[in-house]
């Protein structure tokens, strides 16, 4: 039984289908983290967790508890807002007392409860000052704070730090994993940033249109992603999709990639991939998948090295990107810093094809 | 602006010279009549009969002051505006209350609590802002009698209740619309209802609306004249009837003196409501218009 377990969940606004059929469980103490492109329904789901929206079908359970018809105050939830949501007529203490008070918790209980709160998060100081007082990662704390003093059985995080600047973001965000480490607490996370999603989940759930893409630990999401939708979501740069032929060689499946200049490149296939011989399928790997021959991974079972011409080099301090035509489309590679590679030249490039994955061009379904 | 001016002191100076010179006339010319009514107010009536409206008194008299307030003859009886200011004052003060918060609920659930219709249900209480009174005296009347409220104050209140919540309903809608919905649903989580909400979170936030709604509301049911005299009676005429008969029922002569003292007197409330809280009101206004 999972901390929350969402089962076949609809929602819709009128007559549009704004989430259809997730499903998705959450072990406790897992942190997931719901990505997606701007209005594929993140905050939806999450308000729809929360309570904060009827759903139209489905079920959420909290705890193995059905909570669909539960006001938000009694799904043993609680939510960090990406506005922080604070009450701005209200002093930092009386924003995290408030839902105490609501509760009628006695007055000795709420200030030693906030007490406890304010010395984890270290905003003892700021407890009489009111929200317009505070700067932005201050008001995130309590925001934090506010959310912690519930104890609830799930958090639920709507882009809490999509507000603040990168420097006080990645700090918040090892504070935030900390936190989670500590506590052991169950969360829901929203965000549009991939590096918080790919460092804080357990659990990453890919959504678009609606849709549940995928679900499954960061490294899943990563390595195997279940169509070109998710492998081009996740990562930056993103992943590479060749387009490729399919064919059949003495030794088994290969797939043949078209070069400006010279022969095909060919590169041995999976055996899923005979049943497209002769056919277009996209063959997708990551910049770190195609690296100068030194750079190659020694542990990698099959490496294919190939002569390309290098359009573009883009140093980045610790790699440099590299930009070669194949396939008819500008496919990125990453090379070591000081690799003996020059702009406008062929260099030996080293394919890893045990990172590879394949997808069909038309439904853009993983074939292997 | 300011920095313009300084960095071309010359041509800055003489043109802010001319703007105040500007300003200054325009204010002259709306405080003539408040001079006029002011100094005419405390002369003894010979003084103003001698004809110079615009000097200032020479003989420096309150008599007319105390005769507006309780001596004049109003109507038929020598009753002085006091009764009457009086019943203003039970009339607009319970209107103002209730237009206030029932305005504010209104903009509350309008806002924060969309029902379908709502937009529907808002645009024709803004109508009704709009219908002219006369058109509504008769139908108002009715309603009076039936209630039994006919000629009473609360009969006033009622009536200007109805009138008032089109624009209260307007102003609080549209700044509860600015105000953030997150803030609502957290309250939510914390298991706030409807009205903790709006007591706690929502009206702690709606200082310079309030404002805005009670000087408008008070200003215009104050000032209120066709309503007061088609639906009041003796014990609740409003100050301006009064006023009205004050001026309208003197015999022989014209107590001019006496007229500008009670005119006054039945605009003081207003002009006080305005000084004291008009800060709030020009801020209140700006914060509305900002963010639209
Ligand atoms: N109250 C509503 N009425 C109708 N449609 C709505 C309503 N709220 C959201 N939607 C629609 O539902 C879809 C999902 O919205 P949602 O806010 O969940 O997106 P999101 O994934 O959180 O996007 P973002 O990343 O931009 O925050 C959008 O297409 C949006 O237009
Ligand atoms: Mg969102």
């Amino acid at each position: 039984m999972g901390s929350l377990e969402i089962d076949s969940l609809d929602k819709s606004y009128g007559a549009a289908k704004v989430l259809k059929d997730i499903n998705i469980e959450i072990e406790e103490g897992g942190f997931l983290v719901l990505v997606g492109p701007s209005g594929c329904g993140k905050s939806t789901l999450l308000n729809s967790i929360a309570g904060l929206e009827d759903i139209t079908g489905g079920e959420i359970r909290i705890a193995g508890k059905k909570v669909n018809d539960l006001a938000p105050a009694d799904r043993d939830i609680a939510m960090v807002f990406q506005s922080y949501a604070l009450y701005p007529n209200m002093t930092v203490r009386g924003n995290i007392a408030f839902g105490m008070e609501i509760r009628k918790i006695p007055k000795a209980e709420r200030d030693e409860a906030v007490h406890r709160v304010a010395t984890l998060l270290q905003i003892e100081d700021l407890l009489d000052r009111k929200p317009s007082q505070l700067s932005g990662g201050q008001r995130q704390r309590v925001a934090m704070g506010r959310a912690l003093v519930r104890e609830p059985q799930v958090f639920l995080f709507d882009e809490p730090l999509s507000n603040l600047d990168a420097k006080l973001r990645v700090d918040m965000r090892t504070e935030i994993k900390k936190l989670h480490q500590r506590l052991g607490a169950t969360i829901v996370y929203v965000t549009h940033d991939q590096i918080e999603a790919m460092t804080l989940a357990t659990k990453i759930a890919v959504l678009k249109g609606g849709v549940l893409q995928q679900a499954g630990t960061p490294a899943e999401i990563y390595n195997n992603p279940v169509n070109t939708f998710v492998a081009e979501f996740m990562g930056s740069p993103s992943m590479n999709l060749i387009p490729a032929q399919a064919g059949q060689g003495p030794n088994g499946p290969t797939l043949s990639i078209a070069r400006k200049a010279g022969d095909p490149l060919v590169l041995p296939a999976p055996e899923a991939v005979a049943a497209y011989a002769g056919r277009g399928v996209l063959l997708g790997l990551r910049p770190e998948a195609i690296t100068d021959e030194e750079a190659a991974d020694r542990n990698a079972r099959v490496v294919e090295t190939a002569s390309c011409r290098i359009d573009v080099l883009e140093p980045s301090g610790a790699d440099t990107y590299c930009t070669t035509d194949l396939g008819g489309k500008d496919v990125i590679g990453r090379l070591r810093a000081d690799a003996p590679i020059r702009q406008g030249e062929d260099a030996t490039l080293a394919f890893n094809l045990d990172k590879a994955v394949i997808f069909d061009p038309d439904s853009g379904e993983r074939i292997a | 602006m300011s920095a313009r001016t300084e960095s071309r002191p010359d041509g800055g100076r003489v043109l802010r010279a001319l703007l105040y010179a500007a300003l200054i006339l325009f204010a002259i010319y709306y405080l003539l009549p408040l001079y006029v009514m002011l100094a005419n107010s405390v002369k003894p009536l010979e003084e103003i009969r001698q004809g110079n409206m615009m000097a200032l008194p020479q003989v420096l008299t309150f008599e007319p002051w105390a005769q507006a307030w309780s001596e004049a003859k109003v109507g038929v009886a020598a009753t002085g505006l006091k009764p009457y200011f009086w019943n203003s004052i039970k009339m607009v003060v319970p209107a103002v209350i209730i237009v206030t918060i029932l305005g504010a609920l209104n903009g509350y659930v309008l806002t924060k609590y969309t029902f379908r219709g709502a937009n529907i249900l808002f645009g024709m209480m803004l109508l009704g802002c709009f219908i002219p009174f006369q058109i509504a005296l008769i139908p108002a009347a009715r309603v009076l009698g039936f209630l039994g409220i006919a000629g009473t104050t609360w009969g006033l209140v009622l009536v200007h209740t109805a009138y008032g919540l089109g624009f209260a309903t307007l102003f609080f809608r549209n700044y509860y619309a600015a105000f953030p919905t997150e803030l609502i649903r957290a309250a939510r989580i914390d298991g706030a209802g409807f009205f903790t909400i709006f007591f706690r979170i929502l009206l702690p936030s709606s200082g310079p609306i309030i404002v805005v709604t009670v000087i408008w509301l008070f200003t215009n049911i104050w000032n209120d004249f066709l309503f007061g005299v088609s639906f009041g009676d003796f014990d609740s005429q409003p100050m301006t009837v009064a006023l009205n008969n004050l001026v309208s029922s003197s015999g022989g002569v014209k107590e001019y003196n006496v007229h500008f003292a009670g005119a006054i007197l039945a605009a003081l409330p207003t002009l006080i409501v305005y000084i004291v809280s008009g800060r709030y009101f020009v801020r209140g206004l700006m914060s509305g218009a900002v963010k639209g």
